[in-house]
């Protein structure tokens, strides 16, 4: 169990690198899906059954959908100029990223109390979701119409004379 | 009602895009400007009597049901309401002449509303997950706005903009996800208790930690400061003004004081670590805005430096300090709300933002020119102007706290501050007019209307200091006064 645990682990940092590096979109989408469903995997090996389902739902089925729809119906009119510095040089700072990530988080979880048990903000995910976190929702509201219309403000046609 | 401060801004905001099919331009003007007039008297209306008539937590209500929403609209959160919708109304009422070349309106007015209602929801939260979210409903709204004119350089600020915003709410996400790891709860009354517990010195020594780096990049504190620079001369005038006038101080400074001062408590080596940061935030900030040749960049590494002031301020703790360094919230959102508006003039009228393409604009643009030294002024903290009681009282709460030296940096870099915006005076506004801007004309009837509000009230709040204090920060400085003990006796609900 551990080992599939370190292993979606792994698969899930190295298709998230993908999805950042790789120049085809389609290629880039489908690899940031991959690391979506390992990060599911992830959430229901610690239990959290909710997440790991919205993950897998929306994440990696929903969006990546859209993104593959977006992609398919784009043409690719002319090459972008990109700079090859950062190919080069992001593997290397992640490496040298995950390195000292690694020693820093041996150090600081050696020195860690357990975690609490007797957990006040439980129960079931209706309860928690509708009854202990009410506020939370009327933010998600906020959020959902500030993404929607940012991309309607990003998407929109200038006046002429703007 | 307290949630109508947070019901209105998001009401409005869904509808806003659809009352734009019925009228363009007038409807969504007049609904955003009356909407954010009705919130500023509110604020010093209903909320100021419901401040002085009790402790200011209230549970919503649904049809006598009780709902888990809880606000707390105590001394320090309704001066942080007042200090938003003052602004944004100033903004607002620019907005109605400058974005007129924008496109869409009511997509801006609605994305503006998302900020000022995200603002407003973190502003009133007691719940760190919850400060959480409605922190990013204000980013996420002001990502957009700061792309919003759809130019290269205004499309790249807001994309870096977005990505450094990411690393910050991610270091804010790790420490929250441990202190409700070590305590089963977010309710900021109830991390109040586990904090002082010596087993857990360690654990939320690194939350701490977490939380300076993830609210210091919200609040642009040197050195997680890179992206402002960029972010803030990029977005139209009207969100510059917001962003650096209240985004950084709500997202960045209000988060962070309400957490270290209420809930972590402020210990002698927080204090020192938020002294030392609001220090070289006013160094650096002031030093390169110094060199800056572009108006808006000059204004955002001020800033950076006005921030300084303020975690300085906070992180001295004495009452004085606390005190300056809440009164220097609002009298730095209101005079750099003002400087980037008259940039935004400046720019509109000139179609640059270089110094040296300017010269002698006052004999064109009298009204610009005279707000602009309002702003300069109170920013660099010329008596009798609002800034300098905010910065007189911070430099008294330093040596209150016997921070000598931390005071002799604040006095000289205000000298600095002084000096970088005579530059601005001089090449922009006085001087022999340039042949290129003989045809400049003076802004707008509204733009006009709202830099001369704005500066009113910096003169007024200047003048008239010794009302301002007790009415708006003498509550809010005795909330953060109390500490610990605040957070742990209110905000458990």
């Amino acid at each position: 169990m551990q080992e599939l645990y370190l292993i979606s682990l792994c698969a899930l940092v190295i298709f998230s690198i993908l999805a950042i590096l790789l120049k085809d979109l389609l290629k880039a989408a489908l690899s940031l899906m991959a690391a979506s469903v390992f990060l599911a995997v992830i959430f229901f090996f610690m239990k959290a059954y909710y997440a790991g389902v919205f993950e897998v739902s929306v994440v990696a089925g929903l969006i990546t959908v859209l993104f593959v729809s977006t992609i398919g119906l784009t043409k690719g009119e002319a090459d972008v100029f990109e700079s090859k510095l950062p190919t080069i040089i992001f593997p290397l700072f992640f490496i040298w990223f995950i390195i000292i990530d690694i020693l820093i988080m041996w150090v600081l979880l050696s020195k860690f109390p357990p975690l609490h048990k007797g957990i006040p903000e439980t129960g079931s995910f209706g309860e928690v979701f509708w009854q202990k976190r009410t506020f939370d929702l009327v933010a998600q509201i906020g959020i959902i119409f500030a993404g929607v219309f940012s991309v309607l403000a990003l998407f929109r046609k200038k006046d002429k004379n703007g | 009602m307290v949630s109508l401060f947070i019901i209105i801004p998001f009401v409005l905001a869904a509808v806003l895009p659809l009352i734009e099919k019925i009228s363009k331009k007038f409807l969504p003007d007049l609904l955003t400007n009356l909407a954010m007039l009705f919130l500023l008297i509110y604020s010093m209306t209903f909320g100021y009597q419901i401040v002085v008539s009790n402790t200011g937590i209230r549970q919503l209500q649904w049809f006598n049901q009780q709902l888990n929403v809880v606000f707390a609209l105590d001394g320090f959160s309704l001066f942080m309401l007042f200090a938003i919708y003052l602004l944004s109304f100033g903004v607002t009422l620019f907005s109605i002449d400058y974005m007129e070349h924008y496109g869409s309106k009511g997509i801006f007015y609605a994305l503006f509303m998302i900020m000022v209602g995200g603002m407003s929801g973190l502003v009133l939260a007691t719940d760190l997950f919850t400060i959480y979210v409605f922190l990013e409903v204000a980013a996420i709204s002001s990502y957009g706005l700061v792309a919003y004119g759809l130019k290269h350089d205004e499309l790249e600020a807001s994309f870096k903009y977005l990505m450094l915003s990411a690393v910050a709410t991610a270091f804010l996400l790790l420490g929250i996800t441990l202190l409700f790891g070590l305590r089963g709860s977010l309710k900021l009354g109830d991390i109040a208790d586990i904090v002082s517990s010596p087993n857990l010195k360690f654990a939320t020594g690194i939350c701490t930690g977490f939380f300076i780096f993830g609210f210091g990049l919200k609040a642009a504190l040197v050195p997680f400061h890179s992206w402002l620079p960029d972010a803030h001369p990029s977005a139209p005038a009207p969100i510059s003004a917001m962003l650096s006038g209240l985004l950084i101080k709500v997202s960045g400074v209000y988060a962070l004081t309400r957490i270290f001062l209420n809930v972590f408590g402020l210990t002698p080596a927080l204090s020192t670590v938020l002294m030392y940061l609001g220090v070289i935030s006013i160094l650096v900030g002031a030093i390169t805005a110094l060199g800056q040749g572009d108006i808006k960049r000059m204004l955002a590494y001020s800033s950076i430096s006005q921030v300084g002031y303020i975690i300085l301020g906070f992180g001295a703790g004495t009452s004085f300090a606390i005190m300056g360094a809440l009164f220097h919230i609002l009298n730095h959102a209101l005079a750099k709300g003002l400087l980037f508006l008259n940039s935004g003039s400046v720019e509109h009228a000139t179609g640059t933002r270089e110094l040296d393409k300017m010269g002698g604009l006052a004999k064109r643009m009298p009204i610009t020119a005279a707000t602009t030294v309002v702003g300069s002024l109170s920013v660099a903290g010329v008596p009798p102007l609002n800034g300098f009681w905010s910065k007189l009282f911070i430099i008294i709460g330093l040596l209150q706290a016997k921070a000598y030296g931390f005071a002799f940096i604040a006095v000289l870099a205000s000298i600095i501050t002084l000096w970088y915006y005579i530059i601005i005076q001089r090449r922009a506004f006085f001087g022999k007019l340039k042949e290129t801007l003989k045809d400049v004309k003076e802004v707008p009837f509204w733009m006009a209307v709202s830099t001369i509000f704005i500066a009113l009230v910096c003169i007024i709040i200047g003048i008239g200091f010794w009302a301002v204090i007790p009415k708006w920060i003498t509550p809010a400085a005795n909330i953060l006064e109390l500490g610990i003990r605040y957070a742990k006796l209110y905000l458990r609900i």
